[in-house]
């Protein structure tokens, strides 16, 4: 069953071509990469899915809903939600708020102004945020201060404040950037349970290879904002376009 | 039951709501000019709600404003005009005006959502300029140019007649503010505000409608601005255009950042600090000082809340707040390498 | 019973006098202590200087002769930067604090208006506001009774100029540039009044507080038709509109208000200030009253160097008199109360630097006609006498 259809997206950024008539289709509860050289245009596409940028032709359609006609913040209420690849978080609230901040929607007004009404929603949000927390395996901190925090666990709250929205979809910018090898394993844990238990549709941008192949259900190529290659990561690993473009002379030697 | 993260020195709090409304007792026991101690501690006081006000739109929200003595000004006018004119009773003033002003916040929001930083901080100063003229156009019902005078404060039949009274009832609304304060800080809207100061992107992700909760947190700052106006009236007995000059406006942005952007307690603290100095340590060696230097008594004045600024962004960019949790882990730490722990 | 009668009677004596003896606070046997709240660091801080300055130098000369009643006079300045909100913060200071006496000589409209509810409330009376606005007083108003002011009104003083300019020329078309502010709206007040006596309509043109350029105010003056030009200033404005008239070919009639007499204005315009007229309501510190001739002489006495004699140096002089007056009548034992008493009983008095001046029960305006000056030569002229 299709999840995301993203049909003929084109964009230009003043004449250069970021998407250039880009189209798949995303199935429900897969795990779907997005790879590329640097400027290959999976950022763009991440933020057309997200409504960050506007494509100049195209139509992106989640569950029947057209993403290109709601509001950046509106795509939460449709079940997609987001990390980013550069860290976007608030250092100075606890990991708990940081979490919280996914929660938002859920939580009423009342909840500044009247801590007795709503202390029930409140609480539940919380132990939400902790059950996250937890399943993330970083439950200890909750109570600390983001800054200061290492980077590793900077990126899991990031993820946590994507799951607590309820998705249906995450899109993951490079979950792994700037990760050693033992965080990125757990990265690749993180996200088949993801897939496994919570049954979420995961869309991942990611140069890591390894951890690419290892995870994908499907793997999408994009090159010049073009799409390479579609397919099984097996079929993706094989294809003489991919490797010229990704191992260029290495593939020879 | 406490919430997971309520604040741990909670027990501190109503120890210290004790302490001021005891502490006019003791200055009256303590030194014969009491109500000299007594007036700058209201005046304190009103700013005080101002500026916790003003924390919450530059501080949490990273709004800069260099408008907010027009929103005491467009408080103090309204009430003027609400009670003295119209004839409405002290205590919805109370109400209606803080809304008033949260409107002219929203107005002044309007262009918050286009542009930052300085450029913001510039348009909040001009719409200072533009609410000086207008009260001046507006002559027959602001007494222009010439001030107008304003009747004391009848709350619940009583009449708040002196610094005495003032300051119960200053204190009072201040505490409520800074409860409300860190109310909507340990909150929801607390969140949304930090998220949007650090990261609009995390803001937008996570479900939030940046332009709504900019706006928002300037028609909550006007609020708290235009109360702080109401107080100011009606303590004062007298408000002009003079009151309200651009460089109140920068005396708050210096009271927040020498009490630490960013926490509510801070800019209490930061206030407190900024007008005690003014009035009281400043006076004290002006004179000797300024034998040596050659400077006048404006610019002395100027001088040291330069200094006072220049050294707190350098050494102490956390403000007052900072330096007293600095201290607490410093204690709490005592015998292991207490340095650099808080960050 | 005779002797119930006496014990009684030297009870109440003994019981009068023991009243009589006490004094209010800022009193001691030897010390009167008056609070002064200038501008030191605001838009007039040239004024903060000058006027204590001439006040003090006119106490040195009391004190000097034994003081009042045996006591010396001292003054504390405090200053407010034009911002009434620091002027009421020095004006608790100085009474709750430094226990002053009385106040005196509180500078400008705003911060004066600002501490009327602290004199309401303290009962301490303000000699002097150094401010020419009417509401001063006004005897209707808040605290009124507590404030003796002794400046001509700028209202008055409007409303004679133009009186003065229409006697002369009945077909004068007039203009008044005018600051926008409290000193402003009083001066179109007297204007207004003048308006509705003459039956005449006056070309308006207004400008803000330490504005530098005045050149669109001139040229529509000169549109307007204006052959005589009011100037609601202080020294810069009338200096720079009527050179700014010189150079546009513009030739006119100037006149100014209060503010203007100062000896800088003739310095400053050079020929394009011959014949500016002013308008002032105290003995001007060149004529022959024995007020300016003592203040002539304290000041080559106390070597007060040219650039600081004038009309605001003469003016902290002028009022302490006053100051000086009321202290004396408020007797051996001074209150504030006595104080203001004896203020009131003051029935034309002469005191050298202010015509003949009268304060009532229900009358504090003190000075209450005007006395029309001419630059000439650099020198100011008297050419009408008293009028009101």
């Amino acid at each position: 069953m299709d999840n995301l259809k993203i049909q003929n997206l084109h964009m230009n950024f003043s004449g250069v071509k970021a998407l250039d008539d880009v189209s798949f289709k995303v199935q429900k509860g897969e795990v779907f990469s997005l790879i590329g050289p640097n400027g290959s245009g999976k950022s763009t596409l991440f933020n057309c899915i997200n409504g960050f940028c506007i494509p100049q032709q195209g139509s992106i359609k989640f569950e029947n809903v057209d993403l290109l006609k709601i509001k950046p913040h509106e795509t939460v209420k449709h079940g997609i939600s987001r990390t980013f690849q550069n860290l976007q978080n608030v250092p100075y609230m606890t990991l708990l708020d940081n979490v919280l901040l996914g929660a938002h929607r859920r939580l009423s007004m009342t909840d500044t102004f009247n801590r007795w009404i709503s202390q029930k929603e409140r609480e539940r949000e919380e132990a939400m945020a902790l059950e996250v927390l937890d399943f993330l395996g970083i439950a200890n901190f909750e109570k600390k201060y983001l800054s200061g925090q290492p980077y590793g666990i900077q990126k899991l709250v990031e993820i946590a404040r994507a799951l607590i929205c309820k998705p249906k979809m995450i899109l993951m910018d490079e979950p792994a950037a700037g990760m050693n090898d033992q965080e990125t394993l757990e990265i690749a844990k993180i996200i088949s349970e993801i897939r496994d238990i919570l049954g979420i549709t995961v869309l991942v941008v990611e140069h890591d290879m390894n951890l690419v192949m290892s995870i994908s259900d499907r793997i999408c190529v994009l090159d010049s904002g073009k799409i390479l290659a579609m397919g099984k990561p097996v079929e993706v690993k094989n294809h003489p376009e991919v490797i010229k473009v990704f191992l260029g002379d290495e593939a020879h030697a | 039951m406490k919430g997971r993260y309520d604040d741990e020195n909670l027990k501190w709090i109503p120890i210290l709501i004790i302490a001021v409304y005891l502490s006019p007792f003791l200055l009256k026991s303590a030194t014969f000019s009491y109500k000299y101690y007594l007036y700058i501690l209201n005046m304190a006081g009103i700013y005080m709600i101002l500026t916790v006000g003003l924390d919450l739109l530059s501080g949490f929200t990273g709004l800069m404003s260099l408008g907010h003595a027009a929103f005491l000004a467009i408080g103090a006018y309204t009430s003027a005009i609400l009670v003295d004119q119209a004839g409405l009773p002290f205590e919805l003033s109370l109400i209606i005006t803080p809304v008033i002003v949260g409107l002219c916040g929203l107005m002044i929001g309007f262009p918050a959502l286009r542009i930052e930083g300085m450029y913001l901080g510039l348009t909040t100063m001009g719409f200072g300029f533009i609410v000086k003229r207008l009260i001046i156009a507006f002559r027959d019902w602001t007494g222009g140019s010439a001030g107008l005078q304003v009747s004391k404060a009848t709350l619940f039949g009583f009449t708040i007649s002196n610094d005495w009274n003032n300051y119960f009832m200053i204190y009072t609304f201040a505490i409520i503010a800074i409860i409300v304060a860190r109310r909507i800080v340990k909150s929801k809207l607390g969140r949304v505000f930090m998220a949007i100061r650090d990261s609009e992107q995390a803001a937008q992700a996570s479900g939030i409608n940046i332009a709504k909760y900019k706006m928002l947190s300037f028609f909550i700052s006007g609020m708290f601005a235009g109360f702080a106006g109401v107080l100011f009236a009606h303590t004062n007995h007298f408000i002009s255009t003079d009151h309200f000059d651009i460089l109140l406006s920068v005396y708050f942005i210096v009271m927040v950042l020498v009490g630490g952007v960013g926490s509510i307690y801070g800019a209490v603290l930061g206030t407190l600090f900024i007008v005690l100095m003014e009035n009281m340590f400043i006076p004290l060696f002006k004179d000797t000082l300024t034998q040596y230097m050659h400077l006048e008594a404006g610019d002395f004045q100027a001088f040291i809340f330069g200094l006072i600024m220049l050294l707190f962004i350098i050494f102490q960019p956390m403000g007052l707040y900072g330096m007293w949790l600095k201290m607490r882990i410093y204690w709490k730490l005592f015998p292991f390498n207490p340095r650099k722990r808080f960050t | 019973m005779k002797r119930t009668v006496s014990i009684i009677i030297i009870t109440a004596l003994i019981w009068m006098g023991c009243e009589n003896r006490t004094t209010s606070p800022g009193v001691t046997d030897t010390e009167i202590l008056v609070g002064n709240i200038q501008d030191l660091s605001g838009p007039i801080k040239e004024l903060g200087l000058l006027i204590p300055a001439g006040t003090n130098m006119y106490l040195d000369y009391i004190n000097a002769q034994g003081g009042v009643h045996g006591r010396q006079v001292k003054m504390v300045v405090e200053d407010h930067g034009y911002n009434p909100m620091k002027a009421v913060v020095a004006a608790k200071k100085l009474i709750e604090k430094d226990q002053v006496f009385c106040l005196y000589n509180v500078i400008g409209t705003s911060p004066a208006e600002a501490i009327r509810p602290i004199l309401e409330e303290s009962g301490v009376p303000l000699i002097a506001p150094a401010t020419n606005s009417s509401s001063m007083s006004d005897m209707s108003r808040q605290a009124a009774k507590y404030i003796f002011h002794t400046d001509a009104g700028y209202d008055l003083q409007t409303r004679v100029l133009i009186d003065y300019i229409l006697e002369n020329n009945p077909e004068a078309k007039i203009g008044i540039a005018y600051q926008d502010d409290d000193y402003g709206a009083n001066a179109l007040k007297g204007c207004a009044e003048a308006e509705a006596n003459h039956g005449i309509s006056v070309q308006k043109e207004s400008f803000q507080r330490g504005a530098t350029d005045f050149v669109g105010q001139t040229m529509n003056f000169m549109k307007g038709g204006c052959t005589d030009v009011i100037i609601g200033g202080v020294v810069r404005e009338p200096v720079t509109i009527m050179k700014t008239a010189q150079a546009i070919g513009y030739s006119a009639a100037f006149y100014g208000l209060g503010p203007t007499v100062d000896p800088r204005v003739g310095l400053l315009a050079g020929e394009a200030g011959e014949g500016f007229i002013a308008v002032y309501w105290a003995y001007y510190p060149d004529s022959d009253e024995p007020g300016p001739v003592l203040y002539q002489e304290l000041c080559e006495k106390n070597n007060v160097p040219a650039k600081m004699r004038g009309l605001y140096h003469y003016y902290g002089f002028a009022t302490a008199h006053v100051l000086v007056e009321g202290l004396r009548k408020a007797g051996k034992y001074p209150t504030r109360k006595r104080m203001m008493k004896g203020l009131e009983t003051l029935h034309n008095w002469e005191s050298g630097v202010f015509p003949p001046m009268t304060y009532n029960r229900n009358d504090h305006a003190g000075v209450e006609s005007v006395i029309i000056l001419q630059l000439q030569g650099g020198k100011q002229v008297a050419i009408t006498d008293w009028r009101n």
